[in-house]
């Protein structure tokens, strides 16, 4: 593979320490690659270790004990695995901008919105302080929030909360990245507003050519913006697959998200679950992950083994082992 | 009308103080008319009834109660808190010139337990060691075990018996000089202090590094120094300022040890002896005093913390 991609992601494995020797992994043999400007969504149950992937981009792996153990980061060429904290400087809120997940408590509560906006702003050291005001309201202008004026003096308990997700969203363009990573950033939000901040990302992806990793458990949401989507289950990226062909899945834990989804507008009558809980990180099933709670499974699916994921088709990859056997 | 709310925030919190401070005005002038018994013939014994009513007229303690309220508030205001039936000195002359030896024993300690406090607490809490952690959390755990005359007599055993750097006794109110007495009585409290203060700074930054927002300013790429100063210090500052403010102000009472064993002639060894001789004008004037600067440092302390982080309720 070339090294044009601007985000290349390959076997990576992330570990945490619970004590002083013993180690979990939480994430392994992860997968994704991001061209620029495009919108990837990556979809999985809770803990399937979605948020620990983004971590990894922006280097806060260490806050929570844990750290890459081996596999493959690499952003527009730059060994992020290695990267020494000068490489960080460059990198973070520059030229990759993150909205985290849990964006109610996001924004900074002894800082007032423009103070925030001023520090985005500034990480490029060169900016003009006089066009510091002008520059924070044509952001805030960009997300879309009314009284930009009176936003730049208030602190984030005074903002509801798609107006501080917005303003997570405004800090992170600052620098127009070439990358964003926006982890869950419509959880519990309503569904107007949802729909606000979509309409949004999309809109910023346009005028700034900008890629976007799109995280989230909403697969109907995922479905309406990306252009691929890439599943995760159990620690793994079991399948990646354009947006627009999410029904003609080969993977049947994606094909069990699919038909578990919500639908407002044909009721289906009784709603499908997927059988038991998703397997909990230090144990996972040998062989295929997804194999005790798969209908699909056969006896070669249990057997210890590596599941890389196999190219099937155009930007379509899966790692189940009777891709070809199943159909809807 | 973002100035606006400060401002009324912080004129509510006043007026609050002073509704408080007017109650504690009206306590110290209770205190002398509950006490059992009549102060002045207490103090008299068996003499004449014109010396009882002479010095009851001089307590403010004739007439009905509304009068001796309203005289009591307008001497107040004129400044007289009466005469000390002691010495003879009025009550606003012994505050004067017992108060500032205890207010540089308060503000000293205090400055240099912020001082050391700031960077043990905050360090020891970044670096999360264990190690360092628990023998931090022991050291201060024994020194707040151990009652601070027990702190101050090891003071006064190493410091004067052994090594002769601090006066046995005596005091010269002039700033210079006035170091020489104070030094070890500011020692021994700022070290109890400092454990504190620290404590609390530790908890407290603790709890604000695992706060979702720390990740974001990393993430931004926030540079280091400013990282420090408004993401891990401002917001762990408002708890320790507010408990700074109620500890100085708890301190005009905890000082009587230390100025008693140090023989520093402070307010709160002057309260002491008031108390002691039945001197009820010192004892009322001091403790409206106490109360008045209570409240006030409590003022202060609230509204500090609410600048520093708009959550707090004041």
């Amino acid at each position: 593979m070339s090294g044009n991609h601007l985000l290349e992601i390959k076997n990576l494995k992330i570990d945490v320490r619970v004590t002083k020797k013993r180690r979990l992994s939480i994430v392994d043999t992860a997968s994704l690659i991001i061209e620029p400007g495009q919108i990837i969504g990556l979809i999985g149950e809770s803990g399937s270790g979605k948020t620990m992937l983004c971590r990894s981009l922006v280097g806060t792996l260490g806050r929570r004990g844990a750290y890459i153990a081996s596999g493959q980061l690499k952003f527009d060429g730059i060994d992020l695995i290695s990267a020494k904290q000068s490489v960080w400087n460059e990198i973070r809120g520059k030229r990759i901008g993150y909205v985290p997940q849990s964006a109610l408590a996001g924004p900074n509560p002894v800082m007032t919105i423009g103070a925030q906006l001023a520090e985005a702003i500034l990480q490029d050291e060169n900016f003009p302080k006089a066009d510091l005001e002008k520059r924070s309201l044509e952001l805030l202008n960009i997300v879309q929030i009314r009284r930009p004026e009176t936003v730049l003096k208030q602190y984030q308990h005074e903002l509801s909360g798609g107006m501080k997700q917005r303003v997570m969203i405004a800090c992170a363009i600052a620098q127009q990245p070439q990358l964003i990573v926006a982890d869950e950033p419509t959880t519990g939000l309503d569904v107007t507003v949802q729909a606000e901040i979509m309409e949004l990302l999309k809109q910023i992806r346009k005028d700034f050519n900008t890629s976007i990793i799109l995280v989230s458990h909403d697969l109907p949401l995922i479905n309406e913006i990306c252009d691929d989507t890439v599943v995760m289950h159990a620690g793994t990226t079991v399948e990646k697959i354009p947006s627009k062909s999410i029904k003609a899945s080969k993977h049947p834990y994606t094909l069990a998200l699919y038909n578990s989804r919500i639908d407002l507008v044909v009721p289906k009558g009784q709603l499908k679950t997927i059988n038991g809980q998703p397997p909990s990180v230090g144990s996972w099933p040998e062989g295929c992950r997804f194999s005790e709670r798969c209908d699909f499974v056969k006896d070669k699916c249990r057997v210890k083994q590596d599941l890389p994921l196999i190219t099937i088709g155009t930007s379509h990859e899966t790692s189940c082992l009777r891709y070809d056997e199943i159909a809807r | 009308m973002l100035k606006n709310q400060i401002a009324r925030t912080i004129l509510g919190r006043l007026g609050r103080a002073l509704s408080v401070g007017f109650w504690v005005m009206v306590i110290s002038f209770a205190i002398m008319r509950i006490i059992p018994g009549d102060p002045a013939s207490a103090r008299l014994g068996g003499v004449e009834a014109e010396a009882i009513a002479q010095l009851r007229k001089q307590l403010n303690l004739d007439g009905s109660i509304f009068q001796q309220f309203s005289r009591y508030v307008t001497d107040l205001l004129h400044g007289n808190l009466g005469i000390s039936l002691q010495t003879g000195r009025t009550v606003i002359d012994i505050i004067g010139s017992t108060l500032p030896l205890t207010i540089y024993l308060i503000l000293f300690s205090t400055f240099f337990a912020v001082i050391l406090s700031i960077p043990i607490g905050t360090s020891i809490a970044w670096s999360g060691k264990a190690p360092i952690v628990y023998t931090f959390r022991g050291i201060t755990a024994v020194i707040l075990a151990t009652p601070n005359f027990f702190i101050a007599m090891v003071g006064i055993l190493i410091f004067t018996v052994r090594v002769n750097w601090s006066p046995v006794f005596g005091y010269e109110p002039e700033f210079p000089q006035n170091l020489k007495y104070l030094w070890l009585p500011v020692v021994v409290n700022t070290l109890i202090m400092t454990s504190v203060v620290s404590r609390v700074i530790f908890s407290s930054v603790i709890e604000t590094k695992e706060e979702e927002f720390v990740e974001t300013g990393i993430i931004r790429g926030v540079g280091r120094r400013r990282f420090f100063w408004f993401y891990i210090l401002k917001p762990s500052m408002a708890p320790t300022v507010v408990l700074l403010s109620y500890m100085m102000g708890t301190m005009l009472g905890a000082t009587v040890i230390l100025e008693t064993i140090f023989t520093l002639p402070g307010i709160g060894r002057e309260m002491v002896n008031a108390v002691l001789t039945s001197d009820y004008p010192v004892v009322q004037g001091i403790l409206l005093i106490f109360g008045v600067i209570t409240v006030f440092l409590s003022f202060v302390g609230d509204v500090i913390a609410y600048l520093l982080d708009r959550r707090v309720k004041i």
